[in-house]
């Protein structure tokens, strides 16, 4: 992968409003630093190579290169990325009652792997306020706290910069797509330091269409409510155009209309709906509230998932045909999208005309129909 | 026994120019004398406060300029001699006052010294004062040589009593700050009581109500007493002429550019054909001694500094006696001769005299100018304008930028006049965006403040020093209080007016003669006016920035208290709170992970970086052990001791 310094990654990501604000670049120096969702270069810095720009997950994302990281092959393009198997699940009767969005997969995972020293730290996403707040957390116990979906730009892969530091060296991370592309360019050593240690000992992705800026969101609801009060976000599935937001004592409505501008301009860029530089990546399931979607990737993830199983931690079952059909519709039409805007947006393998976010075979664009701009791929 | 007291009359002794006004303010016996610091002019009271006890005078820093003329004027009214001192801004300050005193005049001597700063050396305007004395209708006078600038002191103090006006003197950087010989005169004894006479006939200016009113009244009398000063100044023993009896080329100067005009002449070797006139009095102009030279002369040149005042008042009066005399070229400013900006040089003056009269200066070799340039240019190392080793202001402008940035909605300073201008350059973070006058900045920022509803949403932020706090800062923070305005006034509190020497100020609890006196308590004083405060030390960086992420968060007017004493006090120099050092194991230095953040982006004088080992280390010579760069370090490379108040390390 191709790595510049800050000054490029100031150029190419933060002034073309590419930033997504994961944190990724952060935590590893004093020039870069994460505050209330949005990340800000501080001072300049000259170096010509740095991690904020390895880092980056719109910065120089060579997909082949991740994937042949991950998986060991060239990546395909493929709706879903790659993967073991494909199953629905939830927690199980082991497992810590909690606030969750869907099944609870996602706390019962990290629950049982903080239990069984699988790994010895856990990166998850709180929020003070609408504003979110990565945390690192030890104690299986605490995982229960973080459940439920936030739907904003978060700075999470701070934290696990963060806990390379403390010493940590298995840890475990929930994510989104970016912030899980952003930790798979940190495991590949992109800068061949000899002190590297990979210290990701579990990659936990979370479904993700788009996300909102934490900012704007909370300027958007202060107006509107207490955000102080504000217990769960959720978006239902279409047709209900809406974003649901339960407080203490009510549950309100809001049209997607107003919220879809609050979207950052780095998720239209975005190829990846199922973070599919995961171990596991988890969803919800359209029609039913209780389960979540739960796509084994790695020989690790499908290893937690049958101890999870074994030991009451979690329970899985068979996804039905018609859903895995709609998942990978979304999921590919937002890849296709994304790669149609990269390339309309003069950011896709780019070659002297600059640098670019995305890289991905010629091949691959050619059989999603991207380069003549005619396919059919619609809207969801 | 300070040195303007020392030695009795007919003693000579090398006094700077503010020096020689000081003593010569002694031997016109002063009573009252105020002012507000300000390069060029602070020495003079700095001067006279040392000798305040010893002659029983009274002398204080003012507030600001306004206040002082209020201060020395009282002193006037009740019939004593005194004088007020400023640079030329705080003419600017005072004027509202002063403009309504020229209308009621004086009673005790009254002089004003105003020192103006051509080339703007250390000021941020080159704006002069004389233009004032024109406009208010009073007497100027402007010293040229050093014993002038003392002798002068006298005769304009006589003046002021016998005209019953104010009296301006003029300073500029050079005569106030370059030293020359000067023969004293003697110290007098003065009886003067103080008493101010309110009960006689109101248009009586001695002993009747003090108001400038009726004006068909006082404007004639006003314009009657500068007739009387033009008069007076036709004989002022202080205007000389040398040179030969009918010149080429008669210059015309003033105040530090007599000696550049005395050394062109020279350089040029044109004695036998060019003479000048060392003008005092340039306001009024004296006409018949004007006259009387420019009749003898085939052209003349006018020299000074700044604006073509001088000429221009010397164009109008040659037009009138045109007539008589004929009409004289008159070169200068306004046709290009001489430049009307910037500081004048006696080689500027030898090049516009050369063109005036065929003649040429000996020019450097091509060769002597290259190895110069070369050795200017690139042999002396690169320093940047940059805030001493330990500064506060450094401390708080890094977490005022770190903040900023963080926020990153484009927030941005208001500054104004202080030591802390320099965080205007991009070797300070270049965090400050604006710069005016004292106290703009937090007036700057009460307005940019209001913009919300047309859609500003940057945060807004105004830095003002301690001294500038009760100068002009505190109406600027009643506005925005009054107004709802949304900002952050952060006031750099670093216990003086450190700037021009450390002069006390009312936060301060010792006055200019070093009196106790009451200090008056900046955060109460904002929190009076109704804005939520808080105070932190700037040396304590995380409390600093925690403290401004939580004001950002407020509504309204807010202050933050940055308090921790200038490096330079003399209470603090030489006191070392922590001995620094630098691991250089865990110092990363250049790598991916610093990039040297101390030494290229901090900057600090104490830091130095280590070409050879490629780390960072400590000066110990520079280095004021204020901790900080302990705080900024990304590695915890840079370490720091406590040390005993005896400099010893705690055990």
């Amino acid at each position: 992968m191709q790595v510049f310094g800050p000054n490029e990654l100031l150029a190419d990501v933060l002034k073309k409003d590419l930033c997504i604000g994961c944190g990724a670049c952060t935590e590893i120096c004093p020039y870069f630093k994460s505050y209330k969702g949005r990340t800000s270069m501080l001072f300049s810095c000259t170096r010509q190579e740095g991690r904020c720009h390895a880092h980056c997950p719109k910065a120089e994302v060579d997909l082949d290169e991740l994937s042949s990281f991950m998986f060991g092959k060239a990546y395909e393009g493929s709706p879903l990325g790659s993967y073991q198997s494909v199953v629905i699940s939830k927690a199980g009767p082991e497992m810590i009652p909690g606030n969750f969005q869907s099944g609870g997969t996602v706390s019962a995972l990290m629950t049982h792997a903080l239990m069984e020293r699988q790994i010895d730290a856990a990166v998850l996403t709180d929020w003070k306020g609408l504003i979110p707040v990565p945390e690192l957390i030890t104690e299986p116990g605490d995982v229960t706290r973080f459940a439920s979906s936030k739907y904003v730009t978060a700075p999470t892969v701070s934290m696990f910069n963060k806990s390379k530091q403390l010493g940590y060296k298995r840890v475990g991370i929930v994510g989104t797509p970016c912030q899980l592309t952003a930790i798979a360019k940190i495991r590949t050593n992109p800068l061949d330091r000899e002190d590297f240690e990979d210290t990701a000992g579990l990659t936990v992705g979370l479904f993700c269409t788009w996300t909102l800026d934490a900012r704007d969101l909370l300027k958007y609801l202060s107006a509107r409510i207490d955000v102080e009060k504000i217990k769960k976000l959720d978006i239902p599935p279409p047709p209900a155009e809406v974003l649901t937001v339960t407080t203490v004592d009510d549950e309100i409505e809001l049209p997607l209309s107003e919220i879809r501008p609050m979207i950052p301009r780095a998720c239209s860029v975005c190829p990846d709906m199922t973070a599919e530089w995961a171990d596991v990546s988890v969803g919800g399931l359209e029609g039913s509230p209780g389960w979540n979607t739960l796509i084994i990737r790695t020989q690790k993830g499908a290893e937690l998932i049958s101890k999870a199983e074994a030991s009451g931690f979690l329970v899985t079952d068979k996804m039905p045909k018609e859903s895995f059909e709609h998942l990978s519709m979304a999921a590919g039409n937002k890849k296709a999208r994304a790669f149609r805007q990269a390339m309309e947006d003069g950011c896709l393998n780019n070659k002297d005309d600059g640098h670019a976010a995305l890289r991905v075979s010629p091949t691959i664009l050619k059989e999603m129909n991207i380069e003549s701009g005619e396919d059919n791929v619609g809207d969801t | 026994m300070s040195a303007i007291l020392k030695g009795k009359k007919g003693d000579q002794r090398l006094f700077m120019g503010n020096e020689a006004i000081a003593r010569g303010a002694l031997e016109a016996g002063v009573n009252v004398v105020a002012g507000y610091p300000g390069t060029p002019s602070s020495e003079i009271i700095e001067s006279l406060s040392r000798v305040a006890k010893d002659r029983d005078i009274y002398v204080e820093w003012s507030v600001n300029e306004k206040v002082a003329a209020e201060v020395a004027a009282a002193g006037s009214l009740a019939g004593l001699r005194s004088m007020c001192t400023m640079k030329m801004n705080g003419v600017h300050v005072a004027s509202d006052f002063l403009l309504h005193l020229a209308l009621t005049g004086t009673r005790g001597g009254m002089v004003i010294v105003a020192c103006d700063d051509p080339n703007a050396h250390s000021s941020q305007n080159e704006a002069e004062m004389r233009h004032f004395a024109q406009m208010l209708e009073i007497p100027l006078l402007e010293p040229g040589s050093f014993q002038d600038a003392k002798d002068l002191i006298k005769w304009a103090f006589e003046l002021s009593e016998e005209l019953r006006s104010i009296v301006f003197i003029r300073g500029t950087t050079r005569l106030s700050h370059a030293s020359g010989q000067v023969v004293l005169d003697e110290l007098p004894e003065t009886e003067r009581k103080a008493a101010f006479r309110h009960d006689g006939f109101i248009l009586d200016q001695m002993t009747g109500s003090v108001i400038s009113l009726p004006i068909a009244f006082k404007h004639p009398q006003l314009q009657e007493k500068l007739q009387k000063a033009a008069e007076r100044y036709e004989g002022c023993p202080f205007n000389s002429y040398t040179g030969p009896e009918n010149p080429d080329v008669l210059i015309i100067t003033s105040s530090a550019c007599t000696f550049y005009s005395i050394e062109a002449v020279h350089m040029l070797d044109l004695q036998n054909r060019a003479g000048i006139l060392k003008l005092t009095t340039t306001w009024p102009l004296p006409k018949r001694l004007i006259k009387k030279h420019l009749q003898t002369a085939g052209q003349i040149l006018v020299v000074e500094e700044v604006l073509p005042f001088m000429e221009e008042n010397l164009k109008v009066l040659a037009y009138e006696i045109a007539s008589e005399i004929g009409i004289k070229p008159i070169l200068g400013k306004r046709d290009g001769t001489l430049p009307s900006h910037g500081e004048m040089r006696p080689d500027v003056v030898a090049g516009a005299l050369a063109g005036i009269t065929g003649t040429s200066v000996d020019q450097r070799s091509e060769e002597y100018e290259k190895k110069v340039n070369e050795r200017v240019f690139f042999g002396a190392p690169a320093r940047d304008l940059t805030f001493c080793p330990g500064c506060p202001h450094r401390a708080s402008l890094w977490s005022i930028e770190n903040v900023l940035q963080m926020d990153n909605r484009q927030g941005f300073v208001c500054g104004d006049v202080g030591c802390y201008t320099m965080g205007l350059s991009p070797s300070n973070f270049g965090t400050l965006k604006t710069a005016h006058s004292m106290g703009s900045g937090t007036g700057l920022a009460s307005g940019f403040g209001k913009l919300d509803r047309f859609g500003m949403e940057q945060p807004v932020l105004s830095v003002c020093g301690d001294s500038t706090f009760f100068h002009t800062g505190i109406p600027a923070l009643v506005n925005a209080v009054h107004h709802g305005s949304n900002m952050i006034m952060v006031v750099l509190d670093n216990s003086g007016t450190a700037m021009t020497g450390f002069q006390p100020h009312p936060g301060i609890e010792k006055n200019a003669m070093g009196d106790v006196a009451k200090s008056i308590d900046i955060a109460k004083v904002c929190e009076a006016i109704g804005a939520k405060v808080r105070v932190e030390d700037p040396f304590e960086v995380e409390a600093t920035q925690e403290a401004l992420f939580q004001l950002l968060e407020e509504e309204g007017a807010k202050v933050l208290v940055l308090k921790q004493v200038c490096a330079l006090s003399p209470e603090k120099k030489w006191s070392k709170k922590f001995e620094m050092s630098v691991d250089t194991e865990l110092c990363i230095g250049e790598e991916c992970g610093c990039n040297r953040l101390c030494t290229r982006i901090f900057r600090c004088p104490g830091l130095v970086w280590d070409q050879e080992s490629k780390t960072a280390r400590i000066d110990s010579i520079l280095c004021t052990g204020c901790g900080v760069c302990a705080s900024i370090c990304p590695a915890n490379a840079i370490r720091k001791t406590p040390l005993a108040a005896n400099g010893k390390e705690v055990a």
